[in-house]
């Protein structure tokens, strides 16, 4: 059995009083798309960024194709392609101007990186962008832009904070179907979202991350075998799993009284 | 009546919103100072996590800032005046009122430049739209936002002109006159500054590849530093021509001073000084009061291009983007290093607040010619002292180049980049601006006689110096990280305090060798010793970094 591309074992973060993280642990493997899914604040963000090293975590370890993103930044930073969940880039910058910056700094060929620019960007339709400011690009074109320079340089892993918000549907279809064939190509993606469509449909496991923690994890369906039943969808699944069901049927109802009570009246 | 101040006052609480919207996106860069400590393992910060904690420390520097400013254009607009005080005869109240005008112009325009492009670039209504306001309170608070970034500036200036012209004249119409200067003076200096702020966005928000939008786009970028450098030769370049001005302003017989009545803001000093004391034949007061009556009509026009400007940008329709279509999706790829250089030109070029340091190498050039012009023979002295000076401008650009990576630092984190590479980029900037100030020491050394050859490598050890500098004020930057504006203040003027030791102490070996033996030879000898040490504890300093 290959090992394990990703793997976080025991992590937890503080941010002042806040416990981002409380002991998460998980492993992705080659070939898998690994979702994390879990509402706002869950932590999925955090994992992410211990993952890439931009934060380092209070206790616990995390290896990247066997490196320590810590010991070893630079070889970690080889392998892994990241979009975070806001695309903040460089605004002054064209779109042109970054990937070149980024395809220089990753010492990449010009051929190779000029044929995956090209279809990439082509693909996503960035002809009427390509040499404006990134300032000037609109949530979706910036996060394009982010999803082009995490895959120039082909890397085994890819990092993906929420990589589908604020992208058209013909540019989503078109990076759900890049990552199936870069898993069956033997890479692995570490997803972060909360919609539960994209993971129930995307997703090869998915770790449903509450509090800091993964409460559960697993395919689809024995994430649905944990619940008990196997015709619920992936949302019931997920509010079982959280304790959250009763709580947001009672909302509902509340709010339901506000609103259309009060209309009638 | 009564009605209508409450909906200014309701319009001036409500401007608070979209100001603030201003003054974070012109701060927002300070993030990315705190990000700059994830190099040092130390991770985000808890501040750096919780937006709202970001924008209120934004809007307390932004205070700060503001507050700082203003008493210092108070104090530039005071100054010309205390020689008077004191009894001086090299100053009279002509050459005061005008320097002070023209100072204060000065400073509102270079601080004005700084929050405008923001103002400009920024969608800085965007949340008041959503609200049911009619077209014309929406337009009062966005006015009322853009008055909020100068407030303190421009008030304050106004105040201590007129308070000194009424100590000086005791003339209630020349204080009603200098009151109408300082107003216009303020007016033609924040107009001026809208101008630039929205032509320097434009151009940059074009993009595009063409050679003319490049061209275009660097022509912007050098009329940006012009105007903050011709600012800075403002403030100082008056202390070199003040002990003439009161004569040039005041003879009769002279042209210049026919020219001078037709310049604000010598028209507004001549016409307010001859309202106190006559000092001039009435009919150069005569000419200078219809030239300040139509610099008064000037303002007019100014302002209401200003509230046009203000309205149009309130619209949505500030600055139009226009896009162009890409032939290509070609790339270059370069060595790293050569790429990382690009992108930090790139980036601070089209940053408004740090585009004016490639004026620098001018800026050095134009003081050391200046500094070396009156000497007849090149003395060592002279070379050290010139050598410093060119050099003390150039620390402040590693820090410069730093800010201006922003929040897009927080990307370059997650890529396979050594953090020596980005110290030694932005150490080959800093040093590469310097390199004018050798060369034109040498074409001085070429034109004048020294007093030992051996002396023309002073500037060219100094370049070694500024590049060890550079590399320890980086380091200490990388460092540590800082939170609140006292605390950033404190620790920027450590690193400038090691930079300027780093000049120094090469300058000082020589001077202390030459002093002790008398001789050139091994004091110049010394001086290559201290600045190569140096610049191999930097590089060793260097390599240890991971």
């Amino acid at each position: 059995m290959s090992a394990p591309l990703i793997e976080a074992s025991e992590l937890t973060k503080q941010f002042g009083s806040v416990q981002a993280l409380t002991g998460l642990s998980f492993q992705v493997m080659p070939g898998e798309i690994y979702g994390l899914l879990g509402t706002n604040g869950a932590g999925k963000t955090t994992t992410i960024k211990v993952i890439t090293g931009l934060v380092e975590p209070t206790s616990g370890w995390v290896r990247v194709g066997g490196f320590d993103p810590l010991k070893h930044p630079i070889e970690v930073k080889s392998r892994i392609g990241y979009v975070a969940e806001k695309p903040i880039l460089y605004d002054s910058l064209s779109s042109r101007d970054f990937l070149e910056f980024v395809a220089s700094i990753r010492k990449l060929d010009q051929n190779a990186a000029n044929r995956m620019v090209t279809q990439l960007a082509d693909a996503f339709d960035m002809a009427k962008y390509f040499d404006a400011p990134i300032a000037t690009l609109s949530m979706g074109m910036k996060q394009k832009v982010a999803l082009i320079a995490s895959l120039v340089h082909q890397p085994p892993v890819l990092l993906l904070d929420e990589p589908l918000s604020g992208i058209d549907a013909k540019s989503s279809r078109i990076v759900k179907d890049l990552l199936s064939l870069h898993t069956q190509k033997g890479g692995a993606v570490l997803f972060s979202t909360h919609i539960m469509e994209v993971a129930e449909h995307l997703c090869t496991r998915i770790g449903i991350i509450y509090q800091g923690e993964v409460i559960a994890e697993g395919t689809l369906d024995q994430l649905k075998s944990k619940t008990g039943s196997r015709s619920e969808t992936l949302e019931e699944v997920f509010l079982k799993l959280t304790n959250e069901e009763t709580e947001v049927a009672d909302k509902t109802r509340i709010l339901g009284d506000v609103f259309f009570n009060n209309e009638a009246a | 009546m009564f009605s209508s101040i409450m909906k200014l006052l309701e319009a001036w609480r409500l401007s608070r919103l979209p100001y603030k919207e201003v003054v974070y996106r012109s701060i927002a860069d300070e993030r990315g100072r705190m990000w700059w400590g994830g190099f040092s393992r130390g991770g985000l910060g808890g501040d750096a996590q919780n937006d709202y904690e970001l924008t209120k420390k934004a809007l307390r520097i932004a205070k700060f800032d503001k507050s700082l400013v203003a008493i210092f254009n108070v104090l530039v607009a005071v100054i010309p005046f205390t020689a008077q005080f004191f009894g001086s005869l090299i100053l009279g109240l002509t050459s005061a009122i005008s320097l002070s005008l023209a100072v204060t112009f000065g400073f509102t325009a270079l601080y004005s430049i700084q929050t405008f492009s923001s103002f400009v670039s920024a969608e800085s209504s965007a949340l008041l739209s959503t609200l049911p306001l009619e077209q014309r309170d929406f337009s009062l608070i966005t006015l009322f936002s853009f008055v909020r970034s100068v407030d303190y500036i421009v008030v304050g200036a106004i105040l201590s002109q007129t308070i000194l012209v009424a100590y000086y004249t005791g003339s209630p119409f020349a204080v009603l006159v200098m009151l109408v200067a300082s107003v216009v003076n303020a007016v033609l200096a924040v107009a001026v500054a809208l101008w630039f702020s929205r032509m320097f966005t434009k151009n940059l928000s074009r993009g595009g590849r063409s050679k003319g939008n490049s061209v275009l786009r660097l022509v912007f970028i050098m009329l940006w530093g012009s105007l903050l450098m011709g600012v800075s030769l403002l403030i100082s370049l008056p202390w070199y021509i003040l002990p003439s001005l009161e004569t040039v302003l005041l003879s009769s017989s002279q042209f210049s001073t026919l020219l001078f009545c037709f310049l604000h803001p010598f028209s507004a000093g001549i016409t307010i000084a001859n309202l106190g004391q006559p000092v001039t034949a009435w009919s150069t007061s005569l000419i200078a009061a219809v030239s300040m009556v139509g610099y008064v009509i000037v303002a007019w026009f100014a302002g209401n291009w200003m509230l046009k400007t203000v309205k149009r940008i309130s619209h949505g329709t500030g600055v139009k983007m226009s896009r162009e279509t890409a032939k290509d999706f070609s790339i270059k790829t370069r060595k790293p290093l050569l790429g990382y250089i690009l992108k930090d030109l790139k980036i601070s070029s089209r940053n408004p607040a740090t585009a004016f340091f490639f004026a620098l190498p001018v800026l050095e050039t134009v003081i050391v010619s200046f500094m070396i012009a009156n000497f007849e023979v090149l003395r060592a002295s002279t070379l050290l002292v010139s050598s410093f000076m060119g050099g003390i401008f150039v620390l402040l650009m590693p820090l410069a180049l730093l800010t201006a990576e922003g929040t897009g630092l927080e990307y370059t984190k997650t890529l396979p980049l050594n953090v020596n590479r980005i110290i030694t980029s932005k150490t080959l900037i800093s040093t590469l601006t310097y390199v004018p100030v050798p060369l034109v020491l040498l074409v001085m050394a070429f034109l004048k006689p020294l007093t030992s050859s051996l002396i023309v490598f002073i500037p060219f050890f100094v370049v070694l110096a500024v590049a060890s500098a550079s590399i320890f004020e980086i380091q200490l930057f990388l460092s540590s990280v800082t939170t609140g504006k006292i605390a950033a203040i404190i620790h920027d003027l450590k690193k400038l305090i090691v930079g300027v030791t780093t000049l120094i102490i090469p300058l000082a070996a020589y001077a202390v060798v030459f002093f002790v033996s008398f001789s050139h030879v091994f004091a110049v000898f010394v001086m290559g010793g201290a600045s190569a040490s140096e610049l191999a504890l930097a590089v060793y300093l260097l390599r240890r970094n991971k």
